[in-house]
Protein backbone atom coordinates (compact mmCIF):
# COMPACT_ATOMS: atom_id res chain seq x y z
CA UNK A 1 0.00 0.00 0.00
CA UNK A 2 3.08 2.19 -0.24
CA UNK A 3 2.09 2.98 -3.82
CA UNK A 4 -1.39 4.12 -2.75
CA UNK A 5 0.16 6.38 -0.12
CA UNK A 6 2.58 7.89 -2.61
CA UNK A 7 -0.22 8.53 -5.11
CA UNK A 8 -2.06 10.27 -2.30
CA UNK A 9 1.00 12.36 -1.43
CA UNK A 10 1.37 13.45 -5.06
CA UNK A 11 -2.30 14.40 -5.37
CA UNK A 12 -2.38 16.24 -2.04
CA UNK A 13 0.81 18.10 -2.94
CA UNK A 14 -0.70 19.14 -6.26
CA UNK A 15 -3.83 20.37 -4.48
CA UNK A 16 -1.79 22.36 -1.95
CA UNK A 17 0.30 23.90 -4.75
CA UNK A 18 -2.85 24.93 -6.62
CA UNK A 19 -4.21 26.59 -3.46
CA UNK A 20 -0.90 28.38 -2.87
CA UNK A 21 -0.82 29.49 -6.51
CA UNK A 22 -4.24 31.10 -6.20
CA UNK A 23 -3.12 33.43 -3.43
CA UNK A 24 -2.50 37.01 -4.45
CA UNK A 25 1.10 37.74 -5.57
CA UNK A 26 1.97 34.07 -5.38
CA UNK A 27 5.28 33.06 -6.94
CA UNK A 28 3.81 29.67 -7.80
CA UNK A 29 1.78 29.53 -11.03
CA UNK A 30 -1.54 27.67 -11.20
CA UNK A 31 -1.65 24.45 -13.17
CA UNK A 32 -3.66 26.33 -15.79
CA UNK A 33 -0.92 28.93 -16.15
CA UNK A 34 1.69 26.22 -16.51
CA UNK A 35 -0.42 24.56 -19.22
CA UNK A 36 -0.93 27.94 -20.90
CA UNK A 37 2.81 28.51 -20.93
CA UNK A 38 3.55 25.04 -22.32
CA UNK A 39 0.95 25.60 -25.02
CA UNK A 40 2.82 28.64 -26.34
CA UNK A 41 5.60 26.41 -27.68
CA UNK A 42 5.65 26.37 -31.47
CA UNK A 43 7.97 24.95 -34.08
CA UNK A 44 7.55 27.31 -36.99
CA UNK A 45 3.83 27.46 -37.78
CA UNK A 46 3.05 24.25 -35.87
CA UNK A 47 1.55 24.75 -32.38
CA UNK A 48 3.45 21.84 -30.88
CA UNK A 49 2.63 22.80 -27.30
CA UNK A 50 -1.13 22.91 -27.92
CA UNK A 51 -1.04 19.64 -29.85
CA UNK A 52 0.94 17.95 -27.06
CA UNK A 53 -1.30 19.18 -24.21
CA UNK A 54 -4.57 18.45 -26.05
CA UNK A 55 -3.21 15.10 -27.19
CA UNK A 56 -2.20 14.14 -23.68
CA UNK A 57 -5.59 15.08 -22.24
CA UNK A 58 -7.40 13.27 -25.06
CA UNK A 59 -5.34 10.16 -24.31
CA UNK A 60 -6.17 10.43 -20.56
CA UNK A 61 -9.88 10.37 -21.40
CA UNK A 62 -9.49 7.47 -23.79
CA UNK A 63 -7.39 5.50 -21.29
CA UNK A 64 -9.80 5.87 -18.37
CA UNK A 65 -13.19 5.91 -20.12
CA UNK A 66 -12.71 3.76 -23.20
CA UNK A 67 -9.97 1.24 -22.35
CA UNK B 1 3.64 36.61 -11.92
CA UNK B 2 2.88 38.57 -15.09
CA UNK B 3 -0.73 38.17 -16.04
CA UNK B 4 -1.32 40.05 -19.30
CA UNK B 5 -4.82 41.35 -20.00
CA UNK B 6 -7.28 39.09 -21.71
CA UNK B 7 -7.78 39.26 -25.43
CA UNK B 8 -11.16 40.40 -26.64
CA UNK B 9 -10.63 39.98 -30.37
CA UNK B 10 -12.15 36.53 -30.72
CA UNK B 11 -15.69 35.98 -29.51
CA UNK B 12 -16.94 32.45 -28.92
CA UNK B 13 -19.47 31.15 -31.42
CA UNK B 14 -23.02 30.88 -30.08
CA UNK B 15 -22.79 27.15 -29.49
CA UNK B 16 -19.60 27.59 -27.45
CA UNK B 17 -21.24 29.67 -24.71
CA UNK B 18 -21.72 28.19 -21.23
CA UNK B 19 -25.53 28.25 -21.52
CA UNK B 20 -25.20 25.81 -24.42
CA UNK B 21 -22.08 23.90 -23.47
CA UNK B 22 -22.93 23.03 -19.86
CA UNK B 23 -26.16 21.15 -20.69
CA UNK B 24 -24.46 19.48 -23.67
CA UNK B 25 -21.51 18.37 -21.53
CA UNK B 26 -23.89 17.07 -18.83
CA UNK B 27 -25.87 15.16 -21.45
CA UNK B 28 -22.76 13.63 -23.01
CA UNK B 29 -21.42 12.69 -19.57
CA UNK B 30 -24.70 11.07 -18.58
CA UNK B 31 -24.42 8.87 -21.67
CA UNK B 32 -20.70 8.22 -21.15
CA UNK B 33 -21.33 6.99 -17.62
CA UNK B 34 -23.44 4.15 -18.98
CA UNK B 35 -20.91 2.97 -21.57
CA UNK B 36 -18.61 0.20 -20.36
CA UNK B 37 -14.88 0.28 -20.98
CA UNK B 38 -13.60 -1.58 -24.03
CA UNK B 39 -16.92 -1.06 -25.83
CA UNK B 40 -17.03 0.39 -29.33
CA UNK B 41 -19.53 3.04 -28.22
CA UNK B 42 -17.26 4.24 -25.38
CA UNK B 43 -14.34 4.48 -27.81
CA UNK B 44 -16.39 6.39 -30.35
CA UNK B 45 -17.73 8.81 -27.72
CA UNK B 46 -14.32 9.62 -26.26
CA UNK B 47 -12.63 9.85 -29.66
CA UNK B 48 -15.50 11.94 -31.05
CA UNK B 49 -15.83 14.45 -28.23
CA UNK B 50 -12.06 14.65 -27.79
CA UNK B 51 -11.62 15.10 -31.51
CA UNK B 52 -14.09 17.97 -31.66
CA UNK B 53 -12.43 19.72 -28.71
CA UNK B 54 -8.97 19.06 -30.15
CA UNK B 55 -10.01 20.58 -33.49
CA UNK B 56 -11.68 23.56 -31.81
CA UNK B 57 -8.61 24.26 -29.72
CA UNK B 58 -6.35 24.33 -32.76
CA UNK B 59 -8.76 26.14 -35.07
CA UNK B 60 -9.63 28.98 -32.70
CA UNK B 61 -7.10 31.31 -31.08
CA UNK B 62 -6.91 31.32 -27.29
CA UNK B 63 -9.04 33.81 -25.40
CA UNK B 64 -6.29 35.07 -23.15
CA UNK B 65 -2.62 35.74 -23.58
CA UNK B 66 -0.49 33.01 -22.00
CA UNK B 67 2.13 34.00 -19.43
CA UNK B 68 5.31 35.19 -21.14
CA UNK B 69 7.43 33.37 -18.57
CA UNK B 70 6.86 31.33 -15.45
CA UNK B 71 8.01 32.45 -12.01
CA UNK B 72 10.70 30.50 -10.18
CA UNK B 73 8.03 28.86 -8.02
CA UNK B 74 6.92 26.84 -11.04
CA UNK B 75 9.63 24.35 -10.20
CA UNK B 76 7.51 23.17 -7.24
CA UNK B 77 5.16 21.50 -9.73
CA UNK B 78 7.96 19.11 -10.60
CA UNK B 79 7.71 17.48 -7.15
CA UNK B 80 4.19 15.95 -7.37
CA UNK B 81 4.66 15.15 -11.05
CA UNK B 82 7.93 13.28 -10.43
CA UNK B 83 6.46 11.38 -7.46
CA UNK B 84 3.41 10.38 -9.52
CA UNK B 85 5.41 9.36 -12.59
CA UNK B 86 7.96 7.37 -10.57
CA UNK B 87 5.26 5.46 -8.68
CA UNK B 88 3.29 4.86 -11.89
CA UNK B 89 6.38 3.64 -13.72
CA UNK B 90 7.47 1.40 -10.85
CA UNK B 91 4.05 -0.19 -10.36
CA UNK B 92 3.70 -0.68 -14.10
CA UNK B 93 7.06 -2.44 -14.32
CA UNK B 94 6.10 -4.61 -11.33
CA UNK B 95 3.04 -5.80 -13.21
CA UNK B 96 0.26 -3.67 -11.65
CA UNK B 97 -0.91 -6.12 -8.99
CA UNK B 98 -3.18 -5.37 -6.01
CA UNK B 99 -0.08 -5.06 -3.82
CA UNK B 100 1.57 -2.64 -6.27
CA UNK B 101 -1.30 -1.08 -8.24
CA UNK B 102 -0.99 1.43 -11.06
CA UNK B 103 -3.27 4.45 -10.86
CA UNK B 104 -5.49 2.87 -13.53
CA UNK B 105 -6.00 -0.25 -11.41
CA UNK B 106 -6.97 1.92 -8.43
CA UNK B 107 -9.42 3.88 -10.57
CA UNK B 108 -11.16 0.83 -12.03
CA UNK B 109 -13.55 0.12 -9.10
CA UNK B 110 -14.58 3.78 -9.04
CA UNK B 111 -15.12 3.97 -12.79
CA UNK B 112 -17.29 0.85 -12.78
CA UNK B 113 -20.10 2.79 -11.12
CA UNK B 114 -22.39 5.05 -13.14
CA UNK B 115 -22.39 8.25 -11.07
CA UNK B 116 -18.64 8.54 -10.45
CA UNK B 117 -17.96 7.59 -14.06
CA UNK B 118 -20.36 10.27 -15.33
CA UNK B 119 -19.02 12.89 -12.91
CA UNK B 120 -15.40 12.17 -13.82
CA UNK B 121 -16.23 12.23 -17.52
CA UNK B 122 -17.85 15.63 -16.99
CA UNK B 123 -14.68 16.78 -15.21
CA UNK B 124 -12.57 15.50 -18.10
CA UNK B 125 -14.72 17.39 -20.61
CA UNK B 126 -14.70 20.59 -18.53
CA UNK B 127 -10.92 20.46 -18.12
CA UNK B 128 -10.51 19.82 -21.85
CA UNK B 129 -12.65 22.86 -22.56
CA UNK B 130 -10.59 24.91 -20.10
CA UNK B 131 -7.41 23.93 -21.98
CA UNK B 132 -8.98 24.67 -25.35
CA UNK B 133 -9.95 28.20 -24.33
CA UNK B 134 -6.60 28.97 -22.74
Amino acid sequence: MLAVGLYGVALVLAGVLELVARREDSQVPTVGEVCGFVMTYRVGPIPVGRIAVFGFWWWVGWHFFAR
Amino acid sequence: MDRPPELTASADPTWARPAVLVPVFVLISSVAGALPSFSLSANLLVLGTGGVLFWFGLAHPPRRRPPLRLPAGAVWWVVPVVIFVLVELTTFLLGSRPSTPTFSLLADPVLERYLPRSALFLGWLAAFWGLVRR
